[in-house]
């Protein structure tokens, strides 16, 4: 657990973080103060249910949030990632452990100061939305400008421009029980993005909608986050959304972060069992880039291959690489970064099938010892490859 | 009496077969035909003893001492009311004031004029309630006048207002508390619920002794018997808003009170209206019985009628206060639901106002300028004389039989049960009590029984008691087995229940006090109209709940249970009752209880026992006795409440 949580770490001095979450734990129940520092803080949850009542929702969890990132959070149901989202504005007041904001402990804020940040850095968007029925659209998208005392005409214009850029021009009369489920959700996001907040937090945002929308909704807050550039924390138990929005994934697991990294190393280097499990089912060559496999040429290969930029995914390189044999040549600028060959991105994309390196691994050394092929590089991928 | 336990009994052999069915003596039922069996031996053998000391009824030593010293405390009340400094800086000013507040709320309703306050009704009934509920109002308002009763009617329309306002200006902010509070509302809701059970004729007495006899008195005891269902539907109103709504407004840093009046009020607005529409059908109901210690208005219009028993005129004052039911919960409600109110364009809403009110002003100022007042009693139409008639007429053609089937209950049911309790020797039916909450509810309950009767031995009234009791008793089974009946018909026809429906529904608006009127001019005198008034009164609720409970039992399992070949009547008695048993069991618990209340006001019918000690102690300024009655009467009401309630969770 500590290999994860330190990989999420920077070194030490970096100011340049949004977020920085340490040790944050949350335990419900009565007592829970006494569980932590002792030795049964590292017995299991069931084990701490039994003994104590309580229940363990997060546990020891540190990571950062950088600027203008999106910081994903993904795990199963009852793994504890709402809670922690809802531990960062202290919407649930964590059992121990510090959350900052630009710097500043938002443990110790006083309620005055705490309803501040929530009024102008953080906004905050729901799984059920959590709109207000009895009011219409552009009161809803106005009321976090409302409660900080902004005048009627002012808040207006402010939740009437919110409103046009999420699409909703026209509704601004009508009421939340009119609109379809992903119209609501547009509004929710209206509402979080008329305060102008420096962190958007989403709590699984896009679960409670029909996938076509989904989709839809996904590429809006990825459009919205290339606009206007917020940091963002994501939660989602989906791991195609989290794939596709994060710029970092954590993945948590009964309160725990199992590990932090890119999309590609989530899916490339899974910590263990659990992650792989998780990850099995996404097709690498989508979510793999040439970056992620690229190596020094072999002594004898072609060099006059076709180019690409380390960003591409593997989906994209096969067909160049079915029209020439020559390995492809990734170039980032005009620096050449090395070459991915059939070999890299086939092992690849068997890794993919058989789910798991080892078996990859133990498979490519019996074809080794029967056909004496060329050299095969066990650890190419592996040295070289590029965590963004 | 074995027959009345035998339903609830029946059904609760089903949470105790752990131990294995060893045989009758686990059943409930049989239990508690032990019980009976044990009573009915201990009685005959007092009887063959000659009834000794040792095994009478309760010694009635403590409470004539308590009840003296009741009557001194209201001695001493009478000769310091303006004198004492808690009397002349408290009581007497909410007495004052509220007396005040009645009369000036009359004489504004009566400056109005009766063109005033009727075209005033109607257009502000149209405005929140739609067309229908104008003319409903309308036709209120014609009945007042035309029966002669118009300026009663504005006595009650103004001890309404007074109390209602009273019990809201409490009622809200308590309700929002405990909707806020979970600790408060934890504190509060035994209270609540005792209220709820306590019947309306226990609360007038001790309101009496700190304001006195009239309209004060009225107010306050409507407004506190009135309170309880506000508070309770507020809190829960407040404590049903979503969730995420709150969170959300939290998230953007609404203070509490932003999250009270931006979110929690507005959402919750429905469900308050509701309890608010509650609590006025309380306060008609009560503001009727409030006439025992002075209230006036149309209640007192009633009690003089039926004391004098003149039906005729009951009917008159009944039919207005039935008519002013029927308004009062079809505008509230409709404020509640907004179903019906008119669609307006916002930017119509001022003008229209302007206008309403225009309108409004010009009626009553015509109506002063012609020198109107309360409709005249000259143009009122008298429906006293041919009611009276139709009463002679049916008295003549069903009077034998019904003065027979008096008699006949009198003497073989109710008598015979009353000499039971009352003869038997008084600790003995205190341990019945006792066993009876021990089978049906548990150790606690039993305690709570036996300490019940020993309070009402205590307070001196142990024979009237009993007698209430066996009248509660009787009522309660009948009650039952028609509510049983009648329910299980509903739940079998879509055709019946759609037309009985609409007839429960008006007869659960009606206030309480009405049922007498028809029984007494069908039954006469006694404690058999009382009854009869009791079972009417309380078999709504009851008919309600068997019909839900039988209706709530999922389909599949009814499928499940037709398919491996049930005959209707096995799928009623083996699937449907007993998966009902929940609805039945609270179907008991309400009628009981619903029966209670009506019982002891049967006393103004000439039904005896605990509520007459409650009239007579006000007529005849015995207020100790009226105020022990009346707490024995709170008494019986736990008893029987506690009993019924078996182990279920007490009520959220």
């Amino acid at each position: 657990m500590s290999a994860p949580a330190a990989e999420a770490v920077p070194t030490p001095g970096s100011t340049d973080v949004t977020f920085s979450v340490r040790n944050l734990w949350k335990i419900f129940g009565r007592n829970a103060d006494n569980i932590i520092g002792t030795e049964l803080e590292r017995a299991d949850r069931d084990r701490i249910k039994d003994e104590t009542g309580c229940t363990v929702a997060v546990r020891d969890v540190s990571f950062d949030v950088r600027p203008g990132e999106t910081f994903v959070v993904m795990g199963l149901s009852g793994s504890g990632k709402s809670t922690l989202i809802r531990c960062l504005t202290r919407l649930i007041e964590p059992t121990s452990g510090s959350v900052t904001l630009d710097g500043e402990d938002i443990g110790d804020a006083t309620e005055q100061r705490l309803r501040e940040l929530r009024r102008h850095k953080m906004a905050m968007v729901f799984q059920h939305f959590g709109l207000l029925p009895h009011r219409r659209i552009i009161d809803n998208v106005a009321y976090g400008l409302e409660v900080r005392g902004m005048p009627r005409a002012e808040r207006y214009e402010r939740a009437q421009e919110m409103i046009e850029m999420v699409g909703l021009a026209g509704y601004e009369r009508s009421r939340p029980g009119e609109l379809s489920g992903g119209m609501q959700q547009r509004v929710g996001l209206a509402r979080a993005l008329a305060v102008d907040p420096q962190v958007l937090l989403f709590d699984e945002p896009f679960s409670a909608l029909d996938p076509l929308i989904r989709r839809d909704m996904q590429n809006e807050v990825i459009r919205l986050q290339q606009e206007l550039n917020k940091t963002s924390v994501f939660i989602t138990h989906d791991l195609q959304e989290a794939l596709k929005l994060g710029d970092r994934i954590a993945i948590m697991r009964d309160g725990e972060l199992v590990q932090v990294g890119t999309p590609e190393e989530v899916v490339g280097r899974p910590v263990n069992s659990y992650v792989a499990d998780f990850t099995s089912d996404v097709a690498r060559t989508t979510v793999l880039t040439a970056r992620w496999l690229v190596r020094d040429a072999y002594p004898d290969e072609r060099t006059d291959g076709p180019t690409t930029e380390p960003g591409t995914v593997l989906a994209e390189v096969l067909p160049m690489l079915a029209a020439s044999t020559a390995p492809v040549r990734v170039v980032e600028g005009d620096t050449l970064l090395g070459y991915v060959g059939r070999d890299d991105v086939l092992r690849a994309i068997a890794e993919d099938q058989l789910e798991g390196a080892e078996q990859v691994d133990a498979m490519v050394e019996e074809a080794v010892e029967e056909i004496s092929d060329d050299a095969v590089d066990h650890g190419g991928a592996d040295a070289t490859g590029n965590g963004g | 009496m074995a027959t009345v336990t035998e339903p609830a009994g029946a059904t609760d052999s089903g949470t105790r077969g752990a131990g294995g069915d060893e045989g009758l003596l686990r059943r409930s039922w049989f239990q508690a035909l032990l019980v009976v069996v044990v009573l009915v031996v201990g009685y005959q053998l007092t009887r063959l003893a000659g009834s000794p000391p040792w095994a009478s009824g309760f010694p009635g030593a403590i409470g004539n001492g308590f009840m003296a010293w009741l009557d001194g405390v209201y001695a001493w009340i009478v000769a310091n009311r303006n004198d004492s400094p808690l009397f002349l800086y408290f009581f007497n000013y909410i007495s004052v004031g509220l007396g005040s507040a009645v009369v000036l709320i009359n004489q504004f309703l009566n400056g109005l004029t009766w063109l005033g306050v009727t075209v005033i009704g109607v257009v502000a009934s149209w405005r929140v309630a739609g067309w229908r509920v104008a003319l409903l109002v309308l036709a209120t308002f014609a009945v007042f006048a035309l029966t002669g009763l118009w300026n009663e009617s504005m006595t009650t329309l103004s001890l309404i207002i007074t109390s209602v306002f009273i019990a809201l200006l409490f009622g809200i902010p308590l309700g929002i508390l405990a909707g806020r509070s979970e600790g408060f509302y934890r504190a509060i809701r035994p209270v609540l619920d005792f209220m709820q059970i306590m019947p309306a004729f226990a609360y007038l007495l001790p309101f009496v002794l700190l304001f006195g006899i009239g309209n004060a008195s009225a107010a306050v005891v409507t407004a506190v018997y009135a309170l309880p269902p506000v508070v309770r539907i507020t809190a829960l109103g407040i404590r049903e808003v979503n969730k995420g709504a709150i969170e959300a407004a939290a998230s953007l840093g609404s203070t509490p009170g932003q999250i009270l009046t931006k979110v929690q009020l507005p959402l919750a607005k429905r469900t308050i209206l509701l309890g608010v529409n509650q609590t006025i059908m309380l306060a008609v109901s009560m503001v009727v019985i409030a006439s025992v210690i002075g209230a006036g208005g149309l209640g007192d219009a009633i009690y003089q009628a039926l004391s004098k028993i003149n039906v005729g005129q009951a009917f008159q004052a009944g039919l207005a206060i039935v008519m002013l039911a029927i308004a009062m919960d079809r505008v509230t409600g409709a404020v509640g639901h907004g179903a019906h109110t008119p669609r307006i364009e916002p930017r119509y809403r001022m003008p229209l106002l302007g206008g309403m009110l225009a309108v409004a002003v010009a009626a009553a100022a015509v109506g002063r300028l012609f020198g109107l007042g309360g409709w005249p009693r000259d143009l009122s139409i008298r429906l006293d004389i041919p009611v009276n008639a139709a009463d002679k007429a049916i008295e003549s053609a069903i009077g034998p039989a019904a003065a027979a089937l008096g008699s006949w209950t009198q003497s073989w049911i109710l008598g015979p049960l009353d000499n039971l309790l009352s003869g038997s020797p008084w600790w003995l039916v205190t341990l019945a009590a006792a066993a009876f909450g021990l089978i049906f509810a548990g150790k606690r309950v039993a305690l709570v029984s036996a300490l019940c009767f020993l309070a009402i031995g205590l307070l001196g009234v142990w024979d009237n008691a009993m007698d209430t009791l066996s009248q509660v008793l009787v009522a309660t089974v009948v009650t039952i087995a028609l509510g049983v009946v009648v329910g299980v018909l509903m739940s079998r026809s879509d055709v019946f229940a759609l037309v009985l429906r609409p007839v429960l529904d008006f007869m659960q608006t009606l206030p309480p006090f009405v049922y007498l009127i028809p029984a007494v001019a069908l039954l006469g005198l006694g404690p058999v109209p009382a009854l009869a008034a009791a079972v009417i009164f309380a078999l709504p609720p009851v008919i309600r709940l068997v019909n839900d409970g039988i209706r709530g039992v999922p389909a599949g399992t009814v499928e499940a249970a037709t398919s491996q070949g049930s005959t209707k009547w096995q799928l009623l008695t083996k699937v449907e009752l007993p998966m009902a048993r929940g609805s039945l069991l609270l179907a008991v618990n309400q009628g009981i209880i619903l029966v209670l209340s009506m019982v002891v006001m049967g006393a103004l019918v000439g039904a005896g026992a605990l509520g007459n000690d409650v009239v007579l102690g006000l007529a005849q300024n015995e207020l100790g006795l009226g105020i022990a009655s009346g707490l024995a009467i709170v008494s019986l009401g736990l008893f029987l409440d506690r009993v019924t309630q078996g182990r279920r969770a007490p009520r959220a």
